[in-house]
């Protein structure tokens, strides 16, 4: 039996399936109340109708989405843990920076020729343990932060604060890093200045900036902003399917 | 809406709903952040591999920490807009920025309910756990459709596309990043291109790479920023 088929067995359908659904009766649990108590407040019915009626309505095409996320980690972490890590907490970019990342520490790479079960394992724990600090802090200061919030109004901006520069700025470097490996690796990947190393990365990198630039346009320019829904994930399948095309 | 509220409003009993959520919100993270943890061990019990802890630390230090900044700042600057409900909720299921906050804000919009309010409270939670239950229904009709479809993912022609989802991440996101200040990024990804033709053996440490070459772009980015508040108080 190949990693691949154990990572699809059904056993791990059980665990992540099973997680996965609390977290959807969790979400019923607080639906419900909310409801209760905007009907306790006096709150329009019909207005809270619609509240949830749009709300499924704008999820429809970011989850369709993020379903594309699932099947482009699927072939070399499986198909349930994808499907759990993007139904609870994560996000596509997350994920799978953070999967390569754990596969770098365990000596592979992230695909499916290189896994095993235990890089596997780490790959999945670091994936939690990452991404789970908004929980953390939403359980240890939730309460006192709200209190301090009373009060003031949380749409009220004061200027673009360097917190925002610096995100921004991090999240260049943490591509720059990757990209740079990208040009190494073709550069001098077999030998020093040899220019015979793997140029596969960079053709992929390429045709899903490319990909990434095309999608943004049509979201800008002629305004297709449903689009902005499936610009990640679609430019990293284009090109992925560019790989296909050279056969790396 | 809001003078229909008001009118019908009972402070005790919406502070009382409030601690209950908070009460709740706190018990439903912990519960789910025992899952999370368990469960790779859970599936390593069942594989027959337990996680390598050494790796997943070293890999904690040189990506975690940039993802725990990013998650301290969402916290930040969400919590206030989602209120005490909406916020734990929009934790556990994630999918913040292209998802729960726009979602949330369109819902609130649209009811025209003030931030910070009771009825924000309402509606940012309602909001939240609809979509959230929506992309929980949409993944799971995908997964149960993609299951028969297996042999074909899985097949050595694809092999090529799935080993290169990094790449294909990273230049969607250099595009993504790039464009919003170009002369900052070309510093960054310049050394770091050089670097790895000199020393090509770091390609098996990129992860760790991306410490200095961030520290380099922010140390960038402040400089831009003292330079902007220069000019604006001139």
């Amino acid at each position: 039996m190949s990693v691949l088929d154990q990572l699809n067995g059904s056993g791990i359908y059980l665990i992540c399936g099973g997680i996965v659904l609390i977290i959807a009766v969790i979400c019923v649990i607080f639906l419900v109340r909310a409801w209760r108590a905007g009907k306790a407040l006096g709150m329009d019915t019909v207005k809270m109708k619609r509240a949830i009626t749009s709300s499924a309505t704008f999820s429809l095409l970011p989850s369709v989405g993020i379903l594309l996320g699932v099947i482009a980690l699927s072939g070399s972490l499986g198909i349930p843990w994808p499907w759990l890590r993007l139904s609870v907490i994560g996000a596509l970019h997350y994920e799978t920076q953070v999967a390569s990342a754990a596969a770098e520490q365990v000596g592979i790479a992230l695909s499916p020729e290189a896994m095993t079960t235990q890089a596997f394992a780490t790959i999945a724990l670091l994936m939690s343990v990452c991404i789970m600090w908004g929980m953390v802090l939403a359980t240890l200061f939730n309460r006192k932060y709200a209190k301090k919030l009373q009060g003031k109004n949380p749409d009220k901006k004061t200027g673009v604060g360097f917190g925002d520069m610096a995100m921004i700025a991090m999240f260049i470097g943490m591509v720059s890093a990757y990209l740079g490996s990208y040009f190494g690796g073709f550069v001098s990947g077999n030998g020093l200045f040899t220019f015979s190393g793997d140029w596969s990365p960079l053709l992929v990198a390429a045709v899903a900036a490319l990909a990434m630039a095309g999608f943004t346009w049509l979201a800008e320019k002629k305004h297709w902003d449903w689009l902005d829904n499936f610009s990640i994930a679609g430019s990293m399948l284009l090109g992925m399917l560019s790989a296909l095309l050279v056969g790396h | 809406m809001n003078q229909n509220t008001n009118q019908k409003m009972n402070p005790e009993k919406y502070e009382a709903y409030l601690k209950a959520t908070h009460r709740l919100g706190r018990a439903v993270s912990l519960l789910t952040l025992a899952m999370l943890l368990g469960a790779p061990f859970l599936i390593g019990g069942l594989l027959g591999a337990m996680p390598d802890l050494g790796a997943a630390a070293r890999g904690f230090l040189s990506v975690g920490l940039v993802w725990m900044v990013s998650s301290i700042v969402e916290y930040l600057v969400y919590t206030p807009m989602l209120g005490a409900g909406g916020s734990y909720l929009a934790f556990i299921t994630g999918n913040l920025i292209n998802m729960k906050i726009p979602c949330a804000m369109n819902a609130r919009e649209m009811v025209d309910a003030k931030a910070g309010t009771p009825e924000n409270e309402v509606i940012s939670t309602l909001s939240i756990a609809t979509s959230s239950l929506v992309t929980i229904v949409v993944l799971a009709v995908g997964v149960a459709l993609m299951i028969p479809l297996r042999p074909v993912l899985e097949s050595p022609t694809l092999q090529p596309a799935f080993a290169n989802v990094v790449p294909a991440l990273f230049g969607a996101m250099a595009y993504k990043y790039f464009r919003k200040d170009v002369r900052l990024a070309a510093v960054p990804l310049l050394c770091m291109s050089l670097l790895f033709m000199f020393v090509p053996s770091l390609t098996s440490s990129t992860s760790f790479m991306i410490i200095p070459s961030g520290a380099l772009a922010i140390g960038l980015s402040w400089l831009k920023y003292r330079k902007l508040q220069k000019e604006e108080q001139k």
